[in-house]
C-alpha cells in the first residue's frame, strides 16, 4: 500500500471517534491544493498527499479546541502542533495527529518567477528531483529544488515529528545546500539599506493580514492588537510606518514561539520576504535561550522564563 | 499645537525613557535633588516596573521617530516585584538583538539598570546616552520617501529564487 | 473631557530655570485642557484650594500638577482632587523640578521639556479611567519567624498589646545566639539573666502560641489575610506530654551526639534538651544519633519516660495558619572560616569560633565557665582574638562589617581576663569599630584596664608547634611582623544571613540585598518595613547589628503590626491588572508569568478557559500585561493605552 492509502485507512479507522480530519484534496487545478475537513468515510477518498499540499493545517486547530480533530501533518506542520499543545491552546486528548514523511512542497510564487503566469494548469506532478507540468499546453520538467518552498531546501525534519499514526516510510532529512541563506545575504547591507529596503516593501504591504491569519500561532484571531483600539499600538491606516509597526508586533509576539513554517511569508499576496524578520528573530532567540519552538511540547516559553543568572545575556551595567 | 513639538530646533532630539518607578525613577529623582546636570533631550515615562514595559512600547517610539529609547530598572536580584526585571532583560535584550534586522540601528535603544541611590550614575547614563544619540544625529523616519531606483536594487538580492531560502 | 494644568513654580526651585507662565500657556494648547494656571506653591494650602476651587468653577474631571516628583506629593494631590470630588485616579503629575529645572540649565529648553512632560501627562490623563479601591477585612494575628531577641521582643510587645502572637521557631527552644552568650556587652551582664525571664513570659504569655523545632513552608495570600504553612518537624517526643523532667537524657546510651547548641565543642545524648532554660523545655530525639530510630534496637528513653510521651513513628505534621502581619527575625549564622587556609581551615582544634568560646566561658557551657582549651583541656595563657574573620573582605565576598565583632572581642577580652588573670590577651583588629553609648569607653577600658594587647594588622598563619599555636601577622602600627605564641586562638567570625534565607524571602515575596540580608522598605525612613506590604523586619537578618538595636528594631516591627491591625479594614490599591474576558483566549501565559500567583486559571459561564486576577495579591508590578500578546490583561493606571498615549504625545504617530 502506498503512503497515501495507509493515510486513508488510517484515517476511515480513526474517523468514528472524531468530529472531524484534516487534509488536503485537490484545488482548482492539480497544482493547488486546498483544506479538505473530512467528517465522513467519503470524505476521505478525496484525500491527497504530496508537493502541493502546502498550507499548515495546524492554523485551524486552536479555534477546534473543545472538538475531537485529527489533522494531517508534515514535518514542519507538526512542530506547530507542538508548539500549541506546549502552550496550552489544544488538548492532547482531543487531538489525533496522522503523520507523514514530507518530500517538499512546492513554491507557487517562486514557479511563478519561473514560469510567468500560472493559469491554465493541465497537469503537475513531482518525478523524484523534478516537477514535470503541463502548463498552457506545454510540457515542462524543472528541478524541484528551483521551484520549491524555501524552507524544503534546508528541511531538517521533514518527518512528522508528534503522530498518533504514521504513514508510509521515514524520510531522510537533506543536507542543506551550501552558501549563504537570504538572511545571511541580507545583512550584509548597512543599517540604513535595510531600513530603505523594509520602507519600500511596506509601502507595498496592502494590510491584507494573510501572513497572521496564516500563521498557525498566531491564536488571537480576532483580538489581534493589529485590529483593535484598547489596546491601540497601531493604526489602521495602510502606511508604511503603521505596516511596518505591525509586521514588527508580528515578529515579537512571535519571538521564541516562531516554528519557522513558512507560511506567513508563502502567504503573502505581495511576495515581501516577510520569512527574514522571523529568521532573524528565531536566530536571536535560539541563540539567547538556547532553544528551538515547536520541538518540546513541555517547554516553557523562553520569554515567559527567566534565569537569574543569564549566560547569553552580558550584564547591562 | 504647542510650541515643542519639532524638538530639533533647539538642538535636540527625541529620546524617551521610560524607567522603572521603585529604583531608576528614584535615582533619576535623586539625581534631580543632588542637582547633577544633565542634558535635557530625555523625556521620562514612568512605568511600576521594568516588567511592565513593553518592547512594543519601544518599537512604537523608534518608528514614531524617536532618536533614542532608554530603559533602566532596578539591578537583577533588586526587583521590588522580585523578578520584574529577570522577565524584561530577556525582552528587551531579544528586542535589542533583533532590531538590526529592521534597519534601526541597535545603538538607539539602551536598557540599563540604576538603583534608586545611584543618582551620579544617573547622569552618567544620561550625558552618554545622549551623547551617543547625538553622534548618530536624527534617526531615518519611516515616512522619508524612498527613491525608486534603490528599491529596485535592492529587490533582486531577496527574492527566493536563490538556493538557501528565507 | 475637562483637564486643569497647574504649573508651581516651587518658590524659585522651578521658576528659577522653567518659565512657568509660559509652560501654562503653553499647557492650554493641549486637547482637553480647559484651565491652566501657575501657581507659587502648589501643596501649600492654598494651592490646594485653588485646585479644588478650579475643579468646581471649571467642572474639571482630571487635573494634571506639574511639579515635584509623583514619588514626592502623587499621594498628597490625590487626596485634593478627592476632596473636590474627583476620583484620585483621574489625576497625573509632571515631575517638572527634579526631571527638569534641577538637572537642566537652559530655560528655553526646560520650558519646552517642561511642557512636553505636561503634554505626556494629559495623554495619559485622557486615556485614564477612574478606579476604585475594595475594602477587606484584616486578621489581627501576628507571625512572628524566629524566636531570637528580636523576634521574642516582637512577639512580647505584640501580645502585651492584645494581639494574638504566633512564634515560628526552626530550632527546638528559642532564644536564638544571646542564649549562648555568657555576658553582653557592654555592661558585662549575664545574658541568660536578661534573656531568661523573657523567654519565660514568652511560654507563659496567654496570647503567644509556639511552634518550635518548625519552620514556614508556604505562604500565600496579602496584606491583613495570609495563610501560612507551618511544618512542625517530628521530634519523636509527644511534646503535649513531655514535662521535661530530663529522665530520658540521663538514660540515653548515645552519648556521642553532636551538641549544636554547644557550637559542637561538647556532645550530648541522641534524646535531648538543649539547655536547662530552654523554652519550650521539651526533649527532642536526633533521628541521626538515636540508636532505636537507625538500628532499630535500645528504646531506653521509651522505657523510663514517666508519661509514656516518647513516640518514634512521629511524622512532620502541617499547619495552616491565618494571620494578618509576619514579622521576620532569622537572624543570623556565622560564616564558614574553613576558607581560610591561614587559619587552620577549621582543623586546629585549639582555634575556635567566638561563640565556642562564648560556650567555654558560659557557666552552663560543657566546661562550667572555666576556659580550658579543647586539645587537651588546659587552662591558656596566651590567648589570641583575631577579628574581622569573614568581614571586611572582598576576596572572601563579604564586603561588609559584622558591626558588633570589635566589641564582644573586647568583652572577651575583660571576661578572659577575669576567668584567668595570669593570662595575657592579643587582638588582631583592622580598626576598632565602637560607636555607641558607652561603647568606646568599653573597648579601651579592655586594653587600659585589662591589658589586652590590641595590634593592628592581618595575621598572616597559625601553625600548631607541639602543644602550642604560633601566630604570624603584621603590626602595621609599627611596621613590622610580630610572632605569638598562643595556647589558644579565638576567631571573631563574621556573620552571614541565617541558612535558607534566600528561600524565605522567595517565600515571603520580600528581597534580599547582595549580601543576603533581607531589604528593608527604604533605608532611613522604612528601616523595618519590606516592599511587601505587612512583611516586617527586626533584628540581624536585615542585617549585622547588636543585641540593643536588634531588640529595638523587634518593638519597632510589633508597632508597625499594631497601626496595621488598628485598623478593622484595609483599603486595596486599585491600581491592579484587569483581564478583558471577551479579549483572553485563555492561554494562562499571563498565570506563568505573574511573580505572585495572583492570576487563576478560571473560567466564564460557557466553561472557556480564562484569566481571573485576584486584585487583593496583585501587586501591580504589570509583568502579565506584557505577556498577553493582545493586551487581554492590563494594569490600571499604567494601560497599554495610556502609555502608548505618552509616547504619541512626544513623538506623534507619523504620518505619511
Ligand atoms: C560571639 C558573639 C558574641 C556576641 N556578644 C554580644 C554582646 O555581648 N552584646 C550584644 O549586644 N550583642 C552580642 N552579639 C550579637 C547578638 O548575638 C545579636 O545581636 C543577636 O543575637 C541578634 O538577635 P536576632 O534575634 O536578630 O538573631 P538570632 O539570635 O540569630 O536569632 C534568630 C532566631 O531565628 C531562628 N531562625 C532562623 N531561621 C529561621 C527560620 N527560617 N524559621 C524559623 N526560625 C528561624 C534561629 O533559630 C534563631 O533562634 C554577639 C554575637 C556573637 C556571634
Ligand atoms: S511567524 Fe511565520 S514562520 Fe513563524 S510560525 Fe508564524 S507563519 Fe510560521
Ligand atoms: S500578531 Fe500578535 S496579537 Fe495579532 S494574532 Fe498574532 S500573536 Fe496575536
Ligand atoms: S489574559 Fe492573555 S495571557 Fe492571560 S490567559 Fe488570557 S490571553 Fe492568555
Ligand atoms: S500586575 Fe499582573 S503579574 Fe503583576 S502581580 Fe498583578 S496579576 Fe501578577
Amino acid at each position: 500500500m502506498n503512503v497515501l492509502e495507509t493515510m486513508k485507512k488510517c484515517i476511515r479507522e480513526a474517523l468514528p471517534d472524531l468530529d472531524m480530519v484534516m487534509g488536503w484534496e485537490q484545488g482548482f487545478d492539480t497544482l493547488h491544493a486546498t483544506p479538505l475537513f473530512m467528517e465522513t468515510a467519503e470524505d476521505v477518498d478525496r484525500l491527497i498527499l504530496g508537493p502541493t499540499c502546502v498550507q499548515s493545517l495546524a492554523v485551524h486547530l486552536p479555534s477546534l479546541k473543545g472538538k475531537k480533530i485529527g489533522v494531517v501533518v508534515k514535518g514542519c506542520d507538526s512542530r506547530a502542533v507542538v508548539q500549541l499543545l506546549s502552550e496550552n491552546l489544544l488538548n492532547r486528548e482531543n487531538l489525533v495527529i496522522f503523520g507523514f514523511g514530507c518530500d517538499g512542497v512546492v513554491s507557487l510564487s517562486r514557479l511563478k518567477k519561473k514560469l510567468g503566469a500560472l493559469d491554465f494548469i493541465e497537469s503537475a506532478e513531482k518525478k523524484d528531483d523534478r516537477l514535470c507540468i503541463e502548463i498552457n499546453g506545454e510540457q515542462q520538467d524543472l528541478p524541484f529544488d528551483d521551484i520549491c518552498a524555501p524552507k524544503c531546501l534546508t528541511c531538517s525534519r521533514p518527518n512528522a515529528i508528534i503522530s498518533d499514526h504514521f504513514a508510509g516510510p521515514q524520510r531522510t532529512p537533506r543536507i542543506p545546500a551550501k552558501g549563504k541563506t537570504a538572511l545571511e545575504k541580507f545583512e550584509e547591507k548597512s543599517l540604513p539599506e535595510r531600513f530603505d529596503f523594509w520602507k519600500a516593501q511596506m509601502q507595498r504591504c496592502v494590510r491584507c493580514y494573510a501572513c497572521r491569519d496564516s500563521c498557525p500561532m498566531c491564536v488571537c484571531r480576532d483580538h489581534c492588537v493589529a485590529v483593535s483600539r484598547n489596546p491601540h499600538f497601531v493604526s489602521q491606516e495602510a502606511t508604511a510606518s503603521e505596516n511596518f509597526m505591525f509586521q514588527l508586533i508580528h515578529v515579537m509576539h512571535l519571538a521564541g514561539r516562531c516554528v519557522s513554517c513558512g507560511e506567513c511569508e508563502r502567504a503573502c499576496p505581495m511576495d515581501i520576504p516577510l520569512g527574514l524578520l522571523r529568521a532573524k528573530s528565531t536566530e536571536v532567540t535560539s541563540a539567547l535561550f538556547n532553544q528551538e519552538a515547536g520541538l518540546d511540547q513541555e517547554a516553557v516559553l523562553p520569554l515567559l522564563s527567566f534565569n537569574i543568572e543569564e549566560e547569553t545575556i552580558e550584564e547591562h551595567d | 499645537m504647542p510650541p515643542s513639538n519639532d524638538l530639533k530646533d533647539g538642538g535636540e532630539l527625541r529620546i524617551i525613557g521610560f524607567l522603572c518607578n521603585w529604583c531608576s525613577y528614584s535615582g533619576a529623582d535623586a539625581a534631580g535633588v543632588a542637582r547633577l546636570e544633565q542634558p535635557t533631550d530625555l523625556r521620562i515615562i514612568r512605568t511600576p516596573c521594568t516588567g511592565r514595559i513593553d518592547p512594543l512600547f519601544i518599537l512604537r517610539a523608534l518608528i514614531n521617530g524617536a532618536d533614542g529609547v532608554l530603559v533602566s530598572g532596578c539591578h537583577p536580584g533588586d526587583c521590588h516585584y522580585v523578578e520584574g526585571n529577570f522577565h524584561a532583560r530577556r525582552r528587551l535584550e531579544t528586542l535589542k538583538r533583533i532590531l538590526p534586522i529592521s534597519g534601526i540601528d541597535p545603538e538607539r535603544f539602551k536598557y540599563t539598570w540604576v538603583s534608586a541611590s545611584e543618582s551620579g550614575r544617573w547622569q552618567e547614563t544620561v550625558r552618554e546616552f545622549t551623547a551617543k544619540i547625538h553622534a548618530l544625529g536624527p534617526a531615518p523616519r519611516m515616512t522619508d520617501v524612498v527613491s525608486r531606483s534603490k528599491d529596485l536594487s535592492l529587490e533582486g538580492l531577496l527574492l527566493q529564487d536563490e538556493n538557501g531560502g528565507a | 473631557m475637562h483637564i486643569g494644568v497647574f504649573v508651581c513654580h516651587c518658590g524659585s526651585n522651578i521658576s528659577g530655570t522653567v518659565d512657568c507662565p509660559q509652560t501654562a500657556k503653553a499647557a492650554g494648547e493641549f486637547p482637553d485642557v480647559v484651565y491652566s494656571t501657575d501657581e507659587m506653591y502648589t501643596c501649600s494650602e492654598p494651592g490646594q484650594e485653588s485646585i479644588i476651587r478650579a475643579i468646581k468653577e471649571h467642572n474639571l474631571d482630571g487635573v494634571v500638577v506639574a511639579s515635584c516628583s509623583p514619588r514626592m506629593h502623587e499621594a498628597t494631590f490625590r487626596r485634593t482632587v478627592e476632596r473636590a470630588g474627583l476620583n484620585p485616579y483621574m489625576f497625573e503629575m509632571a515631575n517638572i523640578r527634579e526631571h527638569v529645572s534641577w538637572v537642566g540649565r537652559d530655560k528655553a529648553l526646560n520650558t519646552r521639556k517642561a511642557i512636553d512632560l505636561i503634554g505626556m501627562a494629559v495623554a495619559k490623563l485622557r486615556n485614564g479611567t477612574p478606579l476604585f479601591s475594595e475594602r477587606f477585612n484584616v486578621t489581627r494575628k501576628l507571625m512572628v519567624i524566629g524566636g531570637g531577641v528580636a523576634g521574642i521582643q516582637a512577639a512580647l510587645d505584640a501580645a502585651d498589646s492584645g494581639i494574638e502572637v504566633v512564634l515560628v521557631e526552626r530550632e527546638t527552644t528559642i532564644g536564638g545566639k544571646m542564649a549562648k552568650l555568657d555576658k553582653t556587652f557592654p555592661t558585662i551582664d549575664c545574658s541568660s539573666c536578661v534573656l531568661g525571664p523573657k523567654m519565660v513570659e514568652v511560654a507563659q504569655h496567654p496570647k503567644i502560641t509556639l511552634y518550635a523545632a518548625s519552620e514556614v513552608d508556604n505562604v500565600s495570600g496579602y496584606v491583613g489575610n495570609f495563610t501560612v504553612q507551618v511544618r512542625k518537624r517530628a521530634v519523636y517526643v509527644d511534646w503535649d506530654a513531655c514535662t521535661g523532667c530530663g529522665l530520658c537524657t540521663e538514660k540515653c546510651p548515645s552519648r556521642k551526639t553532636p551538641d549544636p547548641f554547644n557550637e559542637l565543642i561538647a556532645t550530648t545524648t541522641a534524646i535531648n534538651i538543649p539547655f536547662p532554660q530552654a523554652i519550650p523545655k521539651k526533649a527532642t530525639i536526633n533521628p541521626d544519633y538515636c540508636l532505636q530510630l537507625t538500628k532499630g534496637k535500645c528504646g531506653v528513653c521509651a522505657k523510663v519516660c514517666p508519661v509514656g510521651c516518647i513516640d518514634f513513628e512521629q511524622q512532620d505534621k502541617i499547619e495552616e495558619v491565618q494571620v494578618g502581619a509576619i514579622v521576620v527575625a532569622t537572624g543570623y549564622d556565622l560564616f564558614d572560616y574553613s576558607v581560610y587556609k591561614q587559619y587552620g581551615a577549621g582543623k586546629l582544634p585549639d582555634v575556635i569560633t567566638s561563640l565556642q568560646y562564648e560556650r567555654l566561658l558560659n557557666a552552663s557551657g560543657p566546661t562550667g565557665g572555666h576556659v580550658l582549651r579543647p586539645s587537651d583541656g588546659a587552662e591558656p595563657k596566651h590567648v589570641v582574638f583575631i577579628q574581622c574573620v569573614g568581614s571586611r573582605d572582598k576576596s572572601k565576598g563579604r564586603a561588609y562589617c559584622s558591626s558588633f565583632c570589635c566589641m564582644y572581642t573586647a568583652k572577651q577580652a575583660i571576661l578572659t581576663k577575669s576567668h584567668l588573670p595570669d593570662s595575657q590577651s592579643y587582638v588582631f583588629y583592622m580598626d576598632i569599630r565602637s560607636p555607641g553609648k558607652g561603647y568606646d569607653e568599653f573597648t579601651r577600658r579592655t586594653q587600659e584596664l585589662y591589658g589586652a594587647q590590641y595590634i593592628r594588622g592581618r595575621v598572616s598563619s597559625i601553625h600548631q608547634h607541639g602543644s602550642s599555636l604560633v601566630v604570624r601577622g603584621a603590626d602595621t602600627l609599627a611596621g613590622m611582623q610580630v610572632e605569638i605564641k598562643a595556647d589558644l586562638v579565638v576567631l571573631a567570625v563574621g556573620i552571614e544571613p541565617s541558612r535558607n534565607s534566600q528561600k524565605l524571602a522567595a517565600t515571603l515575596h520580600i528581597s534580599a540585598d547582595t549580601d543576603g540580608f533581607f531589604m528593608e522598605g527604604h533605608p532611613k525612613l522604612k528601616p523595618v518595613e519590606t516592599n511587601t506590604a505587612g512583611v516586617f523586619l527586626a533584628g540581624c537578618c536585615q542585617g549585622p547589628r547588636d543585641i540593643p538595636t536588634s531588640v529595638s528594631m523587634g518593638s519597632a516591627a510589633a508597632a508597625k503590626a499594631m497601626v496595621l491591625f488598628s485598623n478593622e479594614q484595609l483599603e486595596s490599591d486599585p491600581q491592579v491588572a484587569t483581564v478583558n474576558a471577551t479579549r483572553c483566549v485563555g492561554c494562562y501565559k499571563c498565570v506563568k508569568t505573574c511573580p505572585f500567583g495572583a492570576i487563576l486559571e478560571s473560567e466564564d459561564r460557557w466553561k472557556n478557559p480564562k484569566a481571573e486576577v485576584l486584585p487583593t495579591i496583585c501587586k501591580g508590578c504589570g509583568i502579565c500585561s506584557v505577556t498577553c500578546p493582545h493586551g487581554a490583561i492590563q494594569l490600571n493606571h499604567f494601560t497599554d493605552n495610556q502609555l502608548l498615549a505618552e509616547v504619541n504625545a512626544i513623538c506623534p504617530l507619523p504620518t505619511i
